[in-house]
């Protein structure tokens, strides 16, 4: 059974009286353990997509099956819950949380599953070791790089053993130095524990080593390939 | 938890200047309530003692049923006989709250040095049991020269205006004239034993303290027109009222009983100005204090849309955003309340060596200034304080829970 199936997902908005099809009719699987890029330009949908297989947001029609089974009947407490225990996001814009250290920051997702702070702490810590920010575990966000802040949101995001992580766009605020060194640590981490990831960004660089494209335009997947 | 209530707890920190503002104005409003408390309680304490053990009215005071209506016209009708009085004695008695249970005589008349005279008023009292119901007050309103004493049944005591017109001091002669209650004029001699200070000057040019028994052969009678409850605790006075009127007319006595503050006017008016004052100042704090937490917690909103937005994808349900809104308006709550606690106890402590005092309105004489410190209602209002900020929170909590999780995500 594939991790994420979805099957004519749609979604529009609605602008004054036009219609834009953000994402029209997008079939596509992804399979456990997948490393799996969508590219394409700049309103393309590809956020709208990422949102959606994060189960964040929801379709118009169409269906988003998670590991065989379809989100869009859940309640938004059951959606949470699945995301809290098997969805991990990396954002473009780092979010963490400011007034929490890295460590804090990290054992939060754990915490959410009521998992006591000591346990949760020593989990959090060997992710923070993981990403090789260790050092940086009592720094408020504020005091770290960009680099070293995303290496903090991977920890985060991985630190409930999740079954997919979404990453839109993790490297857009980042140089791209740094920005490929956050793309060979997700890449690492994909290799030797099978993390699945499904990731968006603009940097044909960043793409060389990527094992599946997805190449999104006008809402619609455009074609893709597949290294692997 | 603890990273809960760190978010919190450091987003107050954040915005140092707007929380402090924030809980500098439910502090503000935790001392003005709390003080003002502390200021009536203690000024209530005040009244109670005047007229309690001050005027010596006592707890309760029981009448012939009828006395008020009729009384005026037919006085011994409705005034207690020395039988009657044994069995209200031994009834009261029962009951564990009573502490002393003694008679009274009210008398009118003119009092004469000599040369003038004037009208006056006297409560003729058992001396030994006046002292009982005078207590510690004694000592605060002392009278100049001698006390009442069951062994010189006509010294008496007068109100200092009324002496300063007579132009008499201790040990002064003269004579008090009166009706009795069966039409006769009787005229007894007297000595100022003492002078004193009744409290208020609407009473001090008049009134007078006489002993019981020279009330009685003034108005020619062996009779008491009420009877006097001195109770171990102000509290218990209307559940006592109660139980002792039952007893009493199973006992075939037809009474009524009147509570001190049911005879202390003054009481009762003071009380009543100021409650409505303290429901004044506690309304405004009330608003002010919810509307500066809605305030400060819906502009927190505004600033954390992204990060109400992180926490709902990592996994926080709307419930745990509500609930960590409304914790941050709740320690907004507590520590303004805190605060307002720390600045009332301090204040408290430099009223109290101010060593201040004023002529309250009607007074014949200054009281001392004091603030009441009151942990256990200080409590209470914290806790209000709290569950207010909380309550306030809440509306904006609930707008921050309801948030599009991508919406939220992209608001920069
Ligand atoms: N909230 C919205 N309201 C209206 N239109 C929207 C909204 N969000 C996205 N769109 C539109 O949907 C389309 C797809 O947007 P989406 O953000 O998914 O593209 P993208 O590929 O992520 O673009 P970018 O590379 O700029 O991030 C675009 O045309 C965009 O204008
Ligand atoms: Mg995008």
């Amino acid at each position: 059974m594939a991790l994420i199936e979805t099957k004519n997902l749609s979604k529009n908005y609605h602008l004054g009286a036009s219609v834009v099809h953000a994402l029209a009719s997008v079939n596509l699987t992804v399979a456990r353990g997948e490393f799996v890029a969508i590219c394409g330009p700049s309103g393309s949908g590809k956020t709208t997509l990422l949102n959606l297989m994060g189960v964040i947001d929801a379709a118009d029609e169409g269906e988003m099956l998670f590991k065989g089974k379809d989100v869009s009947g859940l309640s938004d407490n059951h959606k949470t819950e699945l995301r809290n225990n098997s969805i991990g996001f990396v954002f473009q814009k780092f979010n963490l949380i400011p007034v929490l250290t890295a460590l804090e920051n990290v054992m939060l997702p754990l915490q959410i599953q009521s998992i006591s702070p000591g346990i949760a702490k020593t989990i959090a810590m060997d992710r923070l070791k993981q990403v090789g920010i260790s050092d940086f575990a009592g720094h408020r966000p504020d005091k770290m790089s960009g680099g070293q802040q995303q290496r903090v949101a991977v920890a985060r995001a991985l630190v409930i053993n999740p079954s997919l992580v979404i990453a839109d766009e993790p490297t857009a605020n980042l140089d791209s130095v740094t920005a490929k060194s956050i793309i060979d640590l997700m890449h690492d981490i994909n290799r030797t524990q099978g993390t699945t990831f499904v990731f968006s960004t603009h940097d044909q660089r960043l793409l060389d080593r990527v094992q599946r494209k997805v190449i999104l335009k006008d809402g619609r997947i455009n074609g893709g390939e597949n290294n692997g | 938890m603890a990273n809960w209530l760190k978010i919190a707890f450091g987003n107050l920190l954040k915005n140092r200047r707007r929380s402090l503002v924030t809980i500098m104005g439910i502090g503000i409003g935790f001392v003005s309530v709390s003080l003002f408390y502390g200021y009536i309680h203690n000024t209530y304490d005040g009244l109670r003692n005047a007229a309690i053990k001050g005027e010596g009215i006592g707890h309760l005071t029981i009448y012939k049923k009828g006395w008020f209506l009729k009384g005026k016209f037919e006085p011994d009708k409705y005034m207690f006989t020395d039988a009657e009085l044994g069995k209200v004695k031994a009834i009261a008695k029962t009951d564990e709250n009573v502490v002393l249970v003694t008679p009274q005589l009210s008398i009118s008349g003119l009092v004469s040095n000599g040369k003038m005279s004037t009208i006056f008023m006297a409560s003729g009292v058992v001396p030994a049991d006046e002292q009982i119901i005078k207590g510690d007050w004694g000592k605060f309103r002392p009278v100049q020269g001698e006390k009442l004493s069951e062994k010189k049944e006509y010294g008496v005591e007068v109100a200092q205006d009324l002496a300063a017109i007579l132009g008499m001091k201790p040990g002064s002669n003269g004579v008090v004239m009166a009706t009795t209650p069966d039409g006769q004029m009787n005229a007894l001699d007297i000595e100022v034993a003492g002078v004193f200070d009744t409290g208020t000057q609407a009473s001090n040019d008049k009134y007078m303290r006489v002993p019981f028994s020279f009330a009685q052969s003034l108005y020619e009678t062996e009779k008491a027109d009420r009877i006097v409850v001195l109770l171990t605790d102000w509290q218990n006075t209307e559940a006592v009222r109660g139980d002792l009127l039952d007893k009493l007319n199973k006992a075939g006595l037809e009474c009524e009983i009147k509570t001190w503050n049911e005879l202390s006017q003054f009481y009762s008016k003071v009380r009543g100005m100021f409650d409505m004052i303290f429901m004044f100042i506690f309304s405004i704090v009330f608003v002010v204090v919810s509307m500066s937490v809605v305030n400060t917690m819906g502009m927190a909103v505004v600033e954390r849309t992204r990060e109400i937005g992180t926490l709902r994808a990592i996994g926080v349900k709307r419930s745990g955003i509500s609930v960590l809104f409304a914790m941050e308006g709740a320690l907004l709550g507590f520590i303004g309340s805190v605060g307002g606690a720390v600045a009332h106890t301090l204040l408290c402590i430099a009223v109290k060596s101010g060593d201040l005092s004023y002529v309250p309105p009607g007074n014949s004489s200054s009281v001392p200034f004091i603030v009441d410190l009151l942990p256990g209602s200080m409590l209470i209002l914290a806790f209000f304080l709290i569950s207010l900020s909380l309550f306030a929170a809440i509306f904006p909590a609930r707008r921050a829970a309801r948030l599009n999780v991508v919406e939220a995500l992209g608001h920069v």
